[in-house]
């Protein structure tokens, strides 16, 4: 945005225009009428948000820790981080190729860019508890049908974010690759990757962020996991089962982000 | 722009060890494939003839859905599809209305020291830690099913996001303004509301938008757990293996998604 300057710009209006304040108010407006209409149709009120509050207070007075479940729960917890590892690693090497198809300055001509755009698209708009639930029936219930949800969403995340990150990169060193003959491979191996491998790797790791989180839910639908066992314990009731579970979840997550999240920044 | 004359002489060597730097590379990434090809090899993976009857019985009949998908349940998909909408628009204005307040708290600049944002930070840093779903599960437990489940459990969660990124927002304002208002005499009060609050709003807003993309996403998946919304009706048709009417159920979800992610990425480049 430009910054008016004080002495040539002294007839520069500070107010926004009619029509841009108009356009400010209506959308205020429409946000304000969605909520009601959103508050009015799931019947949601304060009343409820209170009573659930005293419920949620009183239910994680019975969630103490039984500390006995615990040799029950390595095994399912590593099962989990595995699935997120797997579904890493097999994503990043599935959607490597696309990134680039879907790159405007590294695609093969514009209807396979389009085309590779659209199925990322459609792949990224379905939540990955959702891949789980579908697949966990056809893929037979167990580690398998979360490794492969985990997996598409995973390729199709990455893709989006890096092909941005390809579209961005300093023209300069591709053309010169291209001047000396090379083609569109070793223009992407020698021009693009060395420019983008920073920024590639600092999103797959945040993306192994998501996949931890994912995996330890993913079990709930029979997808493998932790989640199952998490499952287990809720339908006996077993909530001292459920208290040591959900703490050892919070830590591992908690540390395994926090490891991330430090590498990230050193990255970048 | 003139280019400058190529002077070959300050064109650096190649460094001595990028060799070894490349073959150091190839090796962690095969040996990361490595154990990836491990963990499959000593899971518990379903034989192969199971995965194929899976398949031939599952796949085919919910690719021949996707095709032609069961009308039948196109309305109430559309009005299930309705009630998650409005339970994201309510979860996140939830979260972005504890998020505000919380931001300020968890802001180091704001509060003057690191040590008095420390208890903020990391609350929010716990808060996101959790996945959403098993908030969710917590409050069907503890509340019964429902729409209000889902909307108290997204709502907590994104307090979480929202908390972290506008706080950072706040951290990264411009101190000229503030420092302006102070040398004419503002005090605190009107430093907060006529420079920190103009400058992070746009930003604000932003990310609102950018956190009701994902929580619609969720909001889709919540009812798997009973927390209401689209999940309900797709589960139960999950459990009876009627694909005709669970593609019609995901194309329903799709395209919502796509239009909402859409609009909203539209209005956030025009904001920022």
């Amino acid at each position: 945005m430009a910054v008016p300057d004080p002495v040539t710009d002294s007839a520069t209006p500070l107010r926004p225009t009619y029509a841009v304040r108009l356009l400010n108010w209506s959308t205020w407006a429409v946000i304000a009428a969605l909520f009601v209409v959103s508050v009015r149709q799931t019947g949601f009120s304060l009343d409820g948000i209170s009573r659930g509050a005293v419920d949620f207070v009183r239910f994680f007075g019975r969630l103490a820790p039984d500390w006995t479940a615990l040799p029950q729960i390595w095994a399912p917890l590593i099962e989990t981080l595995q699935i997120a590892y797997l579904a890493t690693i097999f994503g990043t090497l599935l959607g490597l190729p696309i990134i680039f198809l879907a790159s405007r300055n590294t695609t093969v001509n514009g209807p396979v860019m389009w085309v590779a755009r659209s199925i990322l698209t459609v792949l990224r708009s379905i939540p990955d508890l959702l891949y789980a639930a579908i697949l966990a029936p056809i893929l037979a219930p167990g580690p398998l049908p979360g490794v492969v949800a985990l997996t598409i969403f995973t390729m199709a995340v990455l893709a989006k974010l890096a092909s941005e990150t390809v579209e961005s990169v300093d023209p300069g060193p591709l053309e010169a690759i291209q001047a000396v003959g090379a083609g569109r491979n070793r223009m992407i191996v020698y021009g693009v990757l060395p420019q983008i491998s920073a920024t590639l790797t600092s999103y797959v790791l945040y993306i192994f962020e998501i996949n931890v989180r994912a995996s330890v839910v993913i079990g709930l639908v029979g997808a493998g996991g932790i989640g199952n066992l998490l499952n287990r314990y809720l339908s006996f009731f077993d909530y001292g089962g459920l208290g040591a579970l959900i703490i050892v979840v919070f830590f591992v997550v908690l540390a395994i982000d926090q490891l991330s999240v430090w590498a990230r920044s050193r990255l970048i | 722009m003139p280019r400058a004359k190529p002077d070959l002489g300050l064109i650096p060597a190649a460094p001595a060890n990028v060799r070894r730097t490349q073959w150091l590379l190839v090796a962690v990434v095969l040996a990361m494939v490595a154990l990836a090809v491990f963990f499959l090899l000593t899971m518990n993976l379903p034989s192969w003839s199971r995965v194929q009857t899976g398949l031939e019985r599952n796949a085919l009949p919910l690719l021949r859905g996707f095709v032609n998908p069961e009308w039948g349940v196109f309305e109430l998909a559309s009005r299930a599809m309705l009630e998650t909408l409005f339970m994201a628009v309510i979860g996140t204005a939830i979260g972005g209305l504890l998020a505000f307040p919380m931001a300020f708290l968890a802001a180091n600049n704001l509060l003057g020291s690191r040590l008095l944002a420390f208890p903020g930070k990391t609350f929010l840093v716990g808060v996101r830690t959790f996945p959403e779903i098993l908030f969710a599960i917590i409050f069907v437990a503890a509340m019964g099913p429902g729409p209000v489940a889902g909307i108290l459990a997204m709502g907590i969660n994104s307090i979480g996001f929202l908390g972290k990124i506008f706080s950072d927002v706040v951290e990264g304002i411009d101190p000229g303004p503030s420092e302006a208002i102070r040398a004419a005499g503002g005090n605190d009060l009107h430093v907060f509301f006529y420079s920190v609050v103009p400058q992070v709003l746009p930003e604000f807003a932003s990310y609102l938008l950018y956190r009701f993309e994902i929580n619609l996403r969720a909001a889709s998946i919540l009812g798997l757990v009973g927390a209401g919304g689209i999940g309900a009706p797709l589960i139960q048709r999950l459990q009876f293996r009627r694909w005709d009417e669970i593609s019609m159920i995901m194309i329903v979800i799709v395209v919502v998604i796509i239009v909402v992610d859409t609009l909203s990425s539209s209005v956030r480049r025009r904001l920022v």
